[in-house]
C-alpha cells in the first residue's frame, strides 16, 4: 500500500541525459506566410542540472519549453526523455509558466493541490501534502486565500509549489520572475536555489536575463533571435555557489555572453 | 465650469437635488396629466386601488397568488431552459466536432424571436401551462447556450495547458477548469434568460390566462381599470428589479474570485 | 544542407492540413442542416406526425410561395405584411436611436444630466415593454403611432444603456491628453468620448433592434390587423400550419437580415477598431 503518493526517485547517474533534444524545428503558419520559430535545436540536459536557456525576447524559447512539455507537437525532429521518446504531455514533467497561470477560482491550498486532485489523492492527503510545498516557498498562512489577493512573486510561489507538489522528474520554467519587480526577482532567485537545493531535480529554465542566468545555472546555452538556433553553451559549474553577482569572474563571463549575444539585453 | 466650481460644496448638494427635482417634476406632470386628460389615473387613484386590490382579488385569487402564478411560470422554463442549455453550451463549445454539426442547426432557430413562438405553441399544447413553459423555455435556452458557448470559448489557454501539464483526462480537465472558468459567463446567460423569460411570461399571459401579473393587465385593460393596470406594471418593475438583484447576489456567492469592476 | 526544402514541405504540410480542416467544418454543417430537413420532410411524408400538428418544408415554401399573391388567410399578401412589420420597427428604431442615443452619451458625460435623468430611466427600464402595450391601446389606440411608440419603448433602454456605459469606458489616458492640448469639455466629448463609446453603443443598437423586432411581432399579435405577428396569429387561428412555420422564418430572415445590416454598417463607421 502507498504510504506516501512519491514515484521512486531515479538514482542520479553522472554525466546521464535527462533529457535529449534531436534537430527540432518548429514553424509556424500565418495566412499568407510561415515562421521558423525554431530551426534545428539539437542540445542534452543533465541529470539534475540546473540548465538555462538564454536568448533575446520572444526568440522561441518558450515554444521550445512547450514542445519539450508535450502541449505543442514539433514541426519535425524528438525529444527523449531517460533516452525513450517522448509524444504528448508527460507527467513527469512539471511546469512554471510565464503568465502565472494560476487559477483564480482556487485557493492556494487548491491551486498546489491540482496534481494531486488529478490524480485522485484523497482530500486530506491532497492537503497535507500541498502544506508541504506552501511551507517551502514561504507561504504558509495563506492557504485559503485566493490568488487575487495575492502580490505576483507570491502568485509566482504558488505556481512553483505546484509544480514541485507533481514531482515532476523534470521542472521547466518559462521567465517565472518576469513580471516580477527587481526586488522580488533577486529574492525569487534564492528562494529557487534554495528550493532546488533541498530537492535536487532537472530544472530546464528559461530567462532573457544574462545576470539571472549567470546567477542560476550550472550550464547556460545561448540562444539567437528568430529563427532560433544554439549559439553557445556555457559551462558555470566551476563558478562557486552561493554567486555574486559582483564577483570579477561573475562579470567576465557575464560580458563574454553579452558580447555573444544577438540583442543588447538588460 | 472650472475645476474649483466643480469641487465646491455648493455643487455637490445641487447636484444631489437633481434627482429629487426630477422626480417631483415627474409626479406633477403625471397629477396634471391626469386632470386634464380624464383617462389618465392619477397616482393617488393607483395607490387607493392598490388598496382595494388587498381586499377584493381580482379572479379569486390574492395579489400575492398571481405573482407567485407569473413567478412559477418563469422558473419552471427557466430551468428546464439551464438544464437543456448549459450542458448544450458547454459541449459545442468545447467539442470542435459536437459543435461543427449541432452549431448550425441552433443558428437556424436563433434568428426566430421568443414571442414569434406563441402562435406554433398554443397550436401544439393548446392554451394551457404546458404551452407556456414551453414558450419560456424556448425563450430561455438561447441566451443560455450563447453565453456558455462563448464562456467556454474565451477560457484562457493558459488554464486550459495548466490542466494537460499535469496530466488531467479531458473530463476532468471539464470539470475542474471548463466549467468554473465558464461559471461567470454563464450567470450572465441566466440573467439575461431571466429577463427574455420574464417577458414571455407577460405576454402569454396577456393572450390567454387566468392568473399571473399579464392577465391582471389584460383584465385591467378590458375593463378600462387603469389604475389596475398601472399597478401591475409597477409590481412587474419591482419583482423585474428584485431578481436581477437575486441573480447578481447569487453570481458573487458562485464566482467570489472574481474581482469587482467598477 | 537540404534545410530549407524541408522546412517548405512541412509548411505545404499544414498548410493543406488546416484547409482540410476547414472544409471539413463547412462540410459537417452541410450535412447537419441537410438531415435535419429530410427528418423534417420523412417525418411529414410518412404521416408519423399529424399534419394538423406539422408542416412539412416543402408545404413551408409551398406556403412562402402561395402568400406572395395569396391574401387568405390573413387578408394581406406577404409583401404587405412585411412591409408593414417593416414599416413599424424602423419608425420605432430610429426615433429611439435619435432621442436615445444623445441622450445616453450626455448621460454619461455630464453628471447634472445624469443626476437629474437617471431616476425617470431606472423607473421606465425594469418594466417589461410587453406590460406597455395595454395601456399605450388604451390611450393611443391600435394604430401605428401606438404600435411605433412600444418600439420605440423596447429599443430605446438598451440603446442609453450601451452608450452611457460606452461613453464612461472611454480611456481616461486620451482624456486628459485632449485636456492637456487645451480643448474645452465640450470638445473633448465630440472628439474623444463619443468616438471611443461608438462599439459598444452599436452593440446596443444591435441588440435593441432585436429586442424590438420580437416585441413588435408580439404587438402585432395582440392588436393589429396586419404585419407578420398578425398573419402567423391568423395562421393559428385557421390552422394553417404551413402559415404559421413559413411566417416564423420569415420573421427569423428579416430579424436576421437586419442585425447583419446593422453589423456591417458598424464595421464601415468603425474601421478604426481593432478586433
Amino acid at each position: 500500500m502507498d504510504t506516501d503518493f512519491c514515484r521512486k526517485e531515479i538514482m542520479p547517474m553522472e554525466g546521464r541525459n535527462k533529457l535529449e533534444i534531436k534537430k527540432l524545428s518548429k514553424v509556424f503558419i500565418n495566412n499568407d506566410s510561415f515562421e521558423v520559430a525554431i530551426e534545428n535545436v539539437s542540445l542534452d540536459v543533465k541529470e539534475n542540472e540546473f540548465l538555462v536557456l538564454l536568448g533575446p525576447g520572444a526568440c522561441g524559447k518558450s515554444v521550445l519549453l512547450n514542445i519539450v512539455s508535450g502541449l505543442l507537437k514539433p514541426t519535425s525532429g524528438e525529444v527523449y526523455i531517460d533516452e525513450k521518446l517522448s509524444q504528448g504531455v508527460n507527467s513527469q514533467i512539471g511546469f512554471v509558466f510565464q503568465n502565472l497561470g494560476v487559477m483564480p477560482w482556487l485557493s492556494v491550498r487548491d491551486n498546489v493541490a491540482f496534481p494531486d486532485k488529478l490524480h485522485k489523492v484523497p482530500k486530506k492527503k491532497r492537503y497535507e501534502r500541498a502544506q508541504k510545498y506552501i511551507d517551502l516557498v514561504g507561504l504558509n498562512g495563506f492557504e485559503k486565500h485566493y490568488p487575487r489577493q495575492l502580490s505576483g512573486g507570491m502568485k509566482q510561489r504558488v505556481g512553483i509549489a505546484r509544480a514541485y507538489a507533481s514531482i515532476p522528474e523534470i521542472l521547466l520554467m518559462d521567465e517565472p520572475f518576469g513580471q516580477l519587480d527587481a526586488q522580488t526577482r533577486y529574492s525569487m532567485q534564492d528562494e529557487i536555489l534554495k528550493i532546488w537545493n533541498q530537492n535536487k531535480k532537472t530544472v530546464i529554465f528559461v530567462t532573457n536575463n544574462i545576470e539571472e542566468a549567470v546567477y542560476l545555472g550550472d550550464r547556460i546555452i545561448l540562444f539567437s533571435a528568430r529563427p532560433m538556433t544554439v549559439k553557445g553553451v556555457y559551462d558555470l559549474n566551476d563558478l562557486k555557489r552561493p554567486r555574486d553577482y559582483t564577483d570579477s569572474r561573475f562579470l567576465d563571463i557575464r560580458k563574454e555572453i553579452s558580447n555573444h549575444t544577438d540583442l543588447v539585453i538588460k | 465650469m472650472n475645476a474649483m466650481m466643480k469641487n465646491s460644496r455648493v455643487y455637490k448638494i445641487l447636484l444631489n437635488i437633481l434627482p429629487v427635482i426630477s422626480i417631483l417634476l415627474f409626479a406633477s406632470l403625471w397629477q396634471l396629466a391626469s386632470k386634464n386628460g380624464g383617462i389618465i389615473p392619477t397616482p393617488l387613484d393607483v395607490y387607493r386601488r392598490a388598496g382595494r386590490l388587498l381586499v377584493k382579488p381580482v379572479n379569486n385569487i390574492s395579489l400575492t397568488g398571481h405573482i407567485w402564478a407569473s413567478m412559477k411560470r418563469v422558473l419552471l422554463g427557466l430551468l428546464a431552459g439551464c438544464v437543456v442549455g448549459i450542458p448544450f453550451g458547454l459541449l459545442i463549445g468545447w467539442n470542435q466536432k459536437c459543435c461543427d454539426y449541432l452549431k448550425p442547426l441552433f443558428e437556424l432557430v436563433r434568428p426566430i424571436p421568443a414571442l414569434a413562438w406563441i402562435p406554433l405553441m398554443t397550436l401544439w399544447f393548446g392554451i394551457g401551462e404546458t404551452s407556456k413553459t414551453a414558450l419560456i423555455f424556448t425563450g430561455t435556452v438561447m441566451p443560455v447556450v450563447i453565453n456558455t458557448y462563448t464562456g467556454v470559448r474565451l477560457i484562457p489557454q493558459i488554464n486550459i495547458d495548466v490542466a494537460s501539464v499535469f496530466g488531467a483526462t479531458e473530463f476532468q480537465t471539464i470539470k475542474e477548469v471548463v466549467i468554473p472558468c465558464s461559471l461567470s459567463a454563464i450567470m450572465a446567460g441566466v440573467k439575461t434568460a431571466m429577463g427574455t423569460a420574464w417577458i414571455i411570461v407577460l405576454a402569454a399571459e396577456m393572450i390567454s390566462a387566468n392568473s399571473g401579473l399579464g392577465f391582471m393587465i389584460i383584465r385591467g385593460s378590458d375593463v378600462a381599470d387603469l389604475p389596475l393596470v398601472i399597478f401591475a406594471m409597477i409590481i412587474i418593475g419591482v419583482i423585474g428589479a428584485v431578481l436581477s438583484w437575486i441573480l447578481t447576489f447569487a453570481e458573487r456567492k458562485l464566482c467570489p474570485w472574481k474581482v469587482e469592476i467598477n | 544542407m537540404g534545410n530549407p526544402n524541408k522546412i517548405e514541405n512541412e509548411v505545404a504540410a499544414l498548410r493543406e492540413e488546416n484547409k482540410k480542416r476547414k472544409i471539413r467544418t463547412i462540410v459537417r454543417g452541410i450535412i447537419s442542416i441537410l438531415t435535419f430537413l429530410i427528418f423534417w420532410q420523412l417525418l411529414c411524408t410518412f404521416g408519423i406526425v399529424n399534419d394538423k400538428v406539422l408542416a412539412s418544408p416543402i408545404q413551408v415554401i409551398n406556403a412562402i410561395f402561395t402568400k406572395i399573391v395569396d391574401p387568405r388567410p390573413d387578408g394581406n399578401i406577404l409583401i404587405v405584411n412585411i412591409l408593414a412589420s417593416f414599416k413599424l420597427a424602423m419608425i420605432g428604431f430610429f426615433l429611439a436611436l435619435i432621442a436615445g442615443l444623445p441622450l445616453g452619451l450626455l448621460m454619461g458625460w455630464y453628471r447634472p444630466v445624469d443626476k437629474l435623468l437617471r431616476p425617470i430611466f431606472e423607473m421606465i427600464r425594469p418594466l417589461p415593454p410587453i406590460a406597455w402595450i395595454p395601456i399605450v391601446i388604451v390611450l393611443l389606440g391600435i394604430g401605428t403611432v401606438a404600435k411605433s411608440f412600444i418600439i420605440f419603448f423596447t429599443t430605446f433602454v438598451p440603446i442609453v444603456i450601451n452608450s452611457y456605459t460606452g461613453i464612461r469606458e472611454t480611456n481616461q489616458v486620451y482624456i486628459n491628453y485632449a485636456k492637456t492640448c487645451g480643448y474645452s469639455n465640450w470638445k473633448i466629448f465630440c472628439t474623444v468620448g463619443i468616438p471611443s463609446a461608438m462599439p459598444l453603443a452599436f452593440a446596443g443598437m444591435v441588440i435593441a433592434l432585436g429586442n424590438g423586432w420580437g416585441t413588435l411581432i408580439a404587438a402585432e399579435m395582440l392588436a393589429s390587423s396586419s404585419g407578420l405577428g398578425y398573419m402567423i396569429l391568423m395562421g393559428r387561428n385557421y390552422g394553417r400550419i404551413d402559415t404559421i412555420i413559413a411566417g416564423m422564418l420569415v420573421i427569423g430572415l428579416i430579424g436576421l437580415g437586419l442585425t447583419t445590416t446593422l453589423r456591417k454598417v458598424e464595421n464601415r463607421v468603425l474601421k478604426w477598431r481593432l478586433k
